[in-house]
């Protein structure tokens, strides 16, 4: 599934949140995308899977485009953030839901689930508490499993790794690098700190007040390169 | 299982999980005691409807020429006026509904369908339901009286004209936004309409009584309101539609606050400096803020009370009148003393602050805005100076003994409250503390009064509600 950006602006009143010209994200690519606050991630994803409506431009995955047609819903799995869940529901409920509206029987879903258990860390299932009632990072869990159930061709998480546990956090490396592997998924993954992302993703994209400040392949070297930007993030550019 | 299917149950599942269950059942049974009393009294009135009519003596029609449908000709005649009312309460009162569809929009469900969903669960208000209350009991006694076909055009034709006018304020208030003005050119057409009618220039109520009849003389006529609500629900679908995102759903408007320095309170020390937070905290949060605002509005109890002749020289009238003036605020605000700062009470907990300086704070904002209104007020002193003296002791008593109640009552209410809310209707955080603060901090003062006069009549207990604040508030070191 290649993802393709064109053109797209965002703009609050006289702020721009987003622009980006022009950005290919390639079938089977680990797309990580860093930035500071209000750097425009959240912004970016959003737009990417229609929940905002850009200024100008337009997403498409694999030619179709996001705001045109609703066929990117059937194989993208996202989490953005707890709002995109239903608060009322037990973590099992939630699961079926979704399993349900992807067309998947309860069987499989109660495979799916066993095979995530690890992610959850022995914290959300069979608790009997609402979701709405979970503490932040479970909910995390619960949104993260619930875009994993389907597997989706496209995965686009939004800080997936804030507020988790550092087990979770190791575990959802390792998954999500097998998914990569092995099922070649296409994923977007923002975060503020590069080391979650560079382990995963191949390609790190650095975004600064909604425009695209570098496009690099992961390597060591890469790495203190971005590093030396955050320390420096924000002087003046004379001091350089 | 259509996913649609499944919203719906989860809408179910939502308020039957919903927090508001897990209330005292003291605090449930009351309100549902108060929505049945309610609920009775209007499907009385629709019992009765037919009743009213026949005895309503302003209109022109023969009950010999029309025999049975006299009583509904008769109806018609105001139903213009009617929903004319209805629409502007309507505008006044009716939200958009909570759209809680933010979960679905990234599930393979289609945009549509949630569309149809939150268009037809806005169907299920209070606005509309209560039209049914009054009229499905006349509608049933109009089955009898007419035939059936007649009977049904008038029923369907009426259910229909609720649903568009309902679609059509949704979809006027989901364009634009609630603009006063609109809301008074509304009432001055209503006005002028009842006016026109009156001076016999223009006869809307034969206009209304034409458009309502067509509806049993003539079943074909309910194709109007059936274009009606067709063409309303289409204008909320398009809309709805094309402006389903995130932004735009959650409406945030994030206002921006211009700085505010320490002002005239910090020369009180420490307590100032609280109690200007809690200024800026009641000023800048909607649920607060409708409480402050609303002791504003309690300012014009007077003009109530005192044209009226029956009042004049009645001094318990004059006490209750000052506590309320002097105290609404405090009662308003205080009876969640606590759960006000509920959502970062473990700031308060963890600051340099002792709780005599926290709660001396809240007294000063109490004296302050119970203060204020007093100062406010003072025009009153028009009907008669003996006002002026019963508010002024009426604050001493409420700040000197009533603020104490208040603060205690206040204390024990454990819920925190959710401050994004306006206060009409809202009964989130309420619990008995409050119905039991309500007792002292209206009766005690009375009783006071009531005791002052015995002894030294109508002047002298007002007299002595002051004393006994002031002696409570020079011998108290206060809560702490």
């Amino acid at each position: 599934m290649e993802i393709s950006i064109q053109n797209l602006i965002k703009v609050y009143g006289d702020y721009t949140a987003v622009n980006i010209p022009e950005l290919l994200i390639h079938s089977g690519e680990g797309f990580g995308l860093v930035g500071n606050n209000g750097a425009g991630k959240t912004t970016m994803f959003r737009a990417v899977i229609d929940l905002l409506e850009p200024n100008t431009g337009c997403v498409y995955i694999d030619g179709s485009a996001t705001n045109a047609s609703e066929q990117w819903k059937s194989f993208t799995g996202s989490y953005l953030d707890e709002n995109f869940l239903v608060g009322h529901l037990l973590p099992e409920e939630y699961f079926d839901f979704v399993g349900a509206i992807h067309g998947i029987g309860d069987a499989d879903i109660k495979a799916k689930i066993e095979m995530l258990e690890p992610l959850f860390n022995g914290e959300v299932l069979g608790g009997k508490k609402l979701i709405r009632d979970l503490s932040k990072g479970n909910q995390k869990k619960v949104g993260i499993a619930a875009a994993l159930l389907f597997d989706p061709k496209v995965l686009i998480l939004d800080e997936p790794y804030a507020n988790l546990d550092p087990s979770t956090q190791i575990r959802l490396k390792e998954l999500l690098k097998m998914l990569k592997h092995d099922r070649g998924v296409t994923m977007l993954i923002s975060s503020h700190d590069i080391n979650h992302v560079t382990e995963v993703c191949e390609r790190i994209v650095l975004l600064e007040k909604g425009n695209l400040v570098k496009d690099i392949r992961t390597s060591s070297e890469t790495l203190k390169d971005l590093e030396k930007y955050f320390a420096g993030a924000g002087m003046p550019e004379s001091a350089e | 299982m259509n996913p649609l299917l499944h919203i719906i149950k989860f809408d179910f599942k939502e308020s039957w999980r919903s927090p508001l269950w897990h209330r005292k059942l003291v605090v449930n049974l009351f309100l549902i005691l108060t929505f049945a009393y309610l609920a009775a009294n209007l499907i009385f009135l629709g019992v009765f409807l037919d009743d009213i009519l026949i005895r309503t003596p302003i209109d022109d029609i023969d009950f010999n020429a029309y025999g049975r449908s006299f009583v509904l000709r008769r109806l018609d005649q105001f139903l213009l006026y009617y929903f004319f009312f209805d629409f502007i309460i309507r505008y006044f009162m009716q939200k958009l509904p909570a759209m809680s569809v933010q979960p679905y929009l990234h599930l393979p469900i289609k945009r549509s369908s949630l569309v149809h969903f939150m268009l037809l669960k806005s169907i299920w208000s209070p606005f509309n339901l209560i039209h049914f209350l009054i009229f499905i009991p006349f509608m049933i006694e109009l089955y009898d009286n007419l035939e059936f076909i007649q009977a049904f055009g008038w029923s369907a034709g009426f259910t229909l004209a609720v649903f568009a006018s309902s679609y059509f304020l949704l979809f006027l208030k989901r364009t634009s936004d609630v603009d006063v003005r609109f809301y008074v050119a509304l009432l001055l057409s209503l006005v002028s309409i009842i006016a026109l009618d009156w001076f016999d220039i223009v006869d809307f109520q034969a206009l209304s009584g034409f458009l309502f009849n067509a509806l049993f003389l003539n079943p074909w006529s309910l194709v109007v309101p059936l274009i009606l609500i067709g063409v309303t629900y289409w204008l909320n679908f398009k809309f709805l539609k094309a402006n389903m995102y995130l932004s735009k759903i959650s409406k945030v408007k994030r206002n921006t606050v211009s700085y505010s320095g320490n002002g005239v309170l910090s020369r009180f020390g420490l307590v100032g400096r609280l109690t200007e937070l809690e200024f800026k905290f009641i000023w800048r949060n909607k649920r607060s803020k409708s409480v402050f605002m609303m002791t504003f509005l309690f300012l014009g109890y007077g003009l109530f009370i005192f044209p009226n002749p029956e009042y004049a020289g009645n001094y318990l009238m004059y006490v209750l009148f000052s506590i309320v003036i002097t105290g609404m605020f405090m009662m308003n605000y205080g009876q969640y003393l606590l759960g006000w700062e509920g959502s970062y009470f473990d700031h308060v907990l963890t600051r340099n602050v002792s709780f005599k300086d926290y709660y001396m704070s809240k007294f000063l904002l109490f004296a302050i805005v119970g203060g204020g209104s007093m100062i406010l007020s003072i025009p009153y002193a028009y009907f008669g100076w003996e006002v002026l003296v019963a508010l002024f002791c009426v604050f001493l008593f409420n700040m000197g003994v009533s603020s104490h109640m208040v603060m205690f009552f206040g204390s024990m209410n454990p819920k925190k409250i959710d401050l994004s809310q306006s206060t009409v209707f809202n009964w989130q955080g309420v619990g008995a503390a409050q119905f039991m603060m309500i007792i002292p901090v209206l009766v005690l003062p009375l009783a006071v009064f009531g005791l002052g006069f015995l002894i030294w009549g109508n002047m002298g207990g007002i007299l002595f509600l002051g004393a006994v604040g002031l002696l409570s508030l020079a011998g108290t070191k206060y809560i702490g």
